[in-house]
């Protein structure tokens, strides 16, 4: 089974204390912290990184590319809790000119010319058009580091699942194979996802979803997932494997392995977890 | 805010979202590429005589809410108002006192009291597991504000308030819910960066008896996502609410629960929304939410997230900005 470690800021994390967030986002803040818990992942067999990316993690995974050539990035864009926080300072179209001001001159050619393409739906605010013109210039912008798969951001995906927005997929997923990535699909909906998208969902080379032993944030149901799962195996990989650090790492795995998932994503702290686990094997449960 | 409850209306099994009221030009094609089809109208009489809704839900900023629920009270719609649902107690009344007259179901949007395991914490005060509750420490904590805000939001007569109203009032709601009417409240405020405050610590008097604290900050670094919890104290014990868990420590065994320290998680309570619409923001609270206001509508029950709690929020926002104000103590009515 594959394993994917998940680097989104350490900020965006549910703790179970205040004390516990300020110890990892204080750790997480500094790129030798940042290079330490990548090798970590390595020398536990990861090979993959899903990183929301923001100036810190972009520039921590750049270095860590330069030594260490077999890590690919999984880039989820746009970072959207990032871009909300602009949008209350800026309003929609400064948030995005923002971004696009900070591009260098080479990507911002590229995604401008996007932009005029679709100037007329973003000038209607078109959910579509913005979005997808959002994760243009994040890719562009992460143009330095080997990202093999693209997934959209999992707030951008719910609302396009719900509101059964198939082009919003279809379309990221031509334009990341236009740039020479795979489309990734990360959702808590991935039975919403199959019917919203039927076949389309073949596009998605890897589809995150939530799958552990107790069910936790599997909706509708564990039962329901797990049969998606078993239809499709090499295309799932498990996310929230550990219900929350409530089953430990080894148990969500072999769980999520014998549904046949292709891999499974890990955040930091349950690599904390593996690492203790390998360190002394008898404590697993 | 609007969007969301939109989409959730469209994938609930029980609703149908038969229109949008927006008199903004263009809005229709914009809620329609994200896949909001019903019908948009310039006006709420043209919403409520061309669609005909049995409920309304309220997603406009806040000083306008009490002359909107007047629009749409022009008949009997059910009634779900975005917290916080006014900018003073006067207006929370009278909308509240509208819902009556009008013998409407109504909710407000106070999405995290929705959580399993919010309910699971009111749960276990309900069947007195902590015996009688003595107090309460509780805190409220985002990284939203670092500099100059512009906006409605950051104006006190258009949205009520700044972190109190507007974060810490999710806590606040919560702290009603668990203990009851609001008595007396003791606050102090600061403006660090924005126009509205922008951090409080304020002292809350419970008609029950419960006193604590509540700590609120929308200047915090280290959270992307709203990190709130509550510590209670009880003369059987103490109960720690986190996001995703509950830690128990009793003085004796209780029902199910053992002597000393245990945990309830949030994965081990019952699985029942069929969809996430908001995983990190939220999460199934705001399919719970709905399913509340619903059922109510169906079966003509107030759900625990009334506007009369929220009336009990309101008492409370407004007591910790006159407390703050004054420097003294206020009692609230």
């Amino acid at each position: 089974m594959e394993l994917a470690l998940d680097l989104s800021p350490p900020e965006s994390k549910h703790y179970r204390s205040w004390n516990e967030r300020l110890r990892y986002v204080a750790r997480y803040s500094q790129p030798e912290e940042i290079h330490v818990l990548l090798e970590t992942a390595h020398s536990l067999g990861v090979r993959s990184v899903m990183a929301v990316l923001d100036p810190r993690i972009e520039t921590a995974l750049r270095e860590f590319q330069s030594w260490r050539s077999d890590l690919d990035v999984w880039a989820v864009v746009p970072n959207m809790n990032a871009f909300i926080r602009d949008l209350t300072d800026r309003g929609m179209v400064g948030a995005a000119l923002a971004r696009f001001l900070r591009l260098r001159p080479a990507a911002m050619m590229a995604t401008g010319v996007a932009a005029l393409r679709s100037l007329g739906p973003l000038a209607r605010a078109d959910f579509t058009a913005g979005a997808l013109w959002l994760a243009e210039m994040e890719l562009a912008a992460a143009s330095g580091l080997r990202v093999r798969r693209a997934f959209l951001h999992p707030q951008l995906t719910e609302i396009a699942l719900a509101g059964r927005v198939t082009l919003l997929f279809t379309e990221f997923a031509r334009r990341a194979r236009s740039l020479g990535m795979e489309a990734g699909l990360v959702t808590h909906n991935c039975l919403r996802a199959a019917e919203v998208l039927g076949p389309g969902l073949d596009e998605f080379a890897a589809i995150l979803a939530p799958c552990n032993p107790k069910g936790y944030k599997m909706a509708p149901s564990a039962a329901a997932c797990g049969v998606l799962f078993r239809s499709d195996p090499a295309r799932f990989w498990g996310s929230e494997v550990t219900a929350a650090q409530r089953v430990s790492a080894r148990r969500g795995l072999a769980f999520a392995s014998a549904l046949g998932l292709k891999g499974a994503v890990l955040d930091f702290r349950t690599l904390d977890v593996l690492l203790r686990e390998r360190a002394s094997p008898a404590s697993g449960g | 805010m609007g969007m969301v409850h939109g989409h959730l209306l469209q994938v609930y099994p029980g609703t149908e979202l038969v229109g949008f009221a927006d008199p903004q030009r263009g809005s229709h094609e914009r809620l329609a590429s994200q896949g909001l089809r019903a019908p948009v109208f310039a006006s709420i009489p043209e919403l409520l005589a061309t669609a005909q809704p049995d409920a309304v839900f309220i997603c406009t900023p806040t000083h306008t809410h009490l002359a909107v629920t007047r629009e749409c009270l022009v008949r009997p719609v059910h009634l779900f108002m975005e917290k916080p649902v006014a900018t003073s107690v006067a207006d929370a009344d009278a909308i509240l006192a509208l819902a009556r007259e009008h013998r409407v179901m109504h909710a407000a949007g106070y999405v995290y009291a929705h959580l399993p395991i919010v309910e699971e914490a009111r749960r276990l005060l309900a069947a007195g597991v902590l015996g009688e509750v003595l107090r309460f420490s509780a805190h409220a904590y985002i990284s939203e504000v670092f500099g100059p805000k512009s906006g409605w939001f950051f104006q006190r007569e258009l949205s009520g308030g700044g972190v109190v109203a507007n974060m810490g009032s999710h806590v606040l709601f919560i702290l009603g819910w668990m203990f009851g009417r609001i008595r007396r409240v003791m606050a102090t405020t600061r403006s660090h960066a924005s126009n509205v405050e922008d951090s409080a610590h304020a002292l809350l008097w419970f008609d029950g008896g419960v006193t604590g604290m509540l700590d609120t900050s929308w200047s915090m670094p280290g959270a992307q996502m709203l990190d709130y919890g509550i510590t209670i104290d009880g003369r059987k014990g103490t109960l720690v609410l986190g996001r995703e868990q509950i830690l128990l420590h009793l003085l004796r065994a209780s029902g199910d629960h053992p002597e000393g320290w245990s945990e309830i998680h949030a994965s081990d309570l019952p699985a029942d929304t069929a969809f996430d619409i908001s995983p990190h923001i939220g999460g199934e609270s705001f399919y719970r939410q709905l399913r509340a206001f619903e059922t109510s509508c169906r079966t003509g029950v107030l759900p625990f997230c009334s506007l009369e709690e929220a009336a009990n929020t309101q008492r409370m926002i407004e007591g910790i900005y006159t407390s703050a104000a004054s420097g003294q103590p206020v009692e609230v009515a």
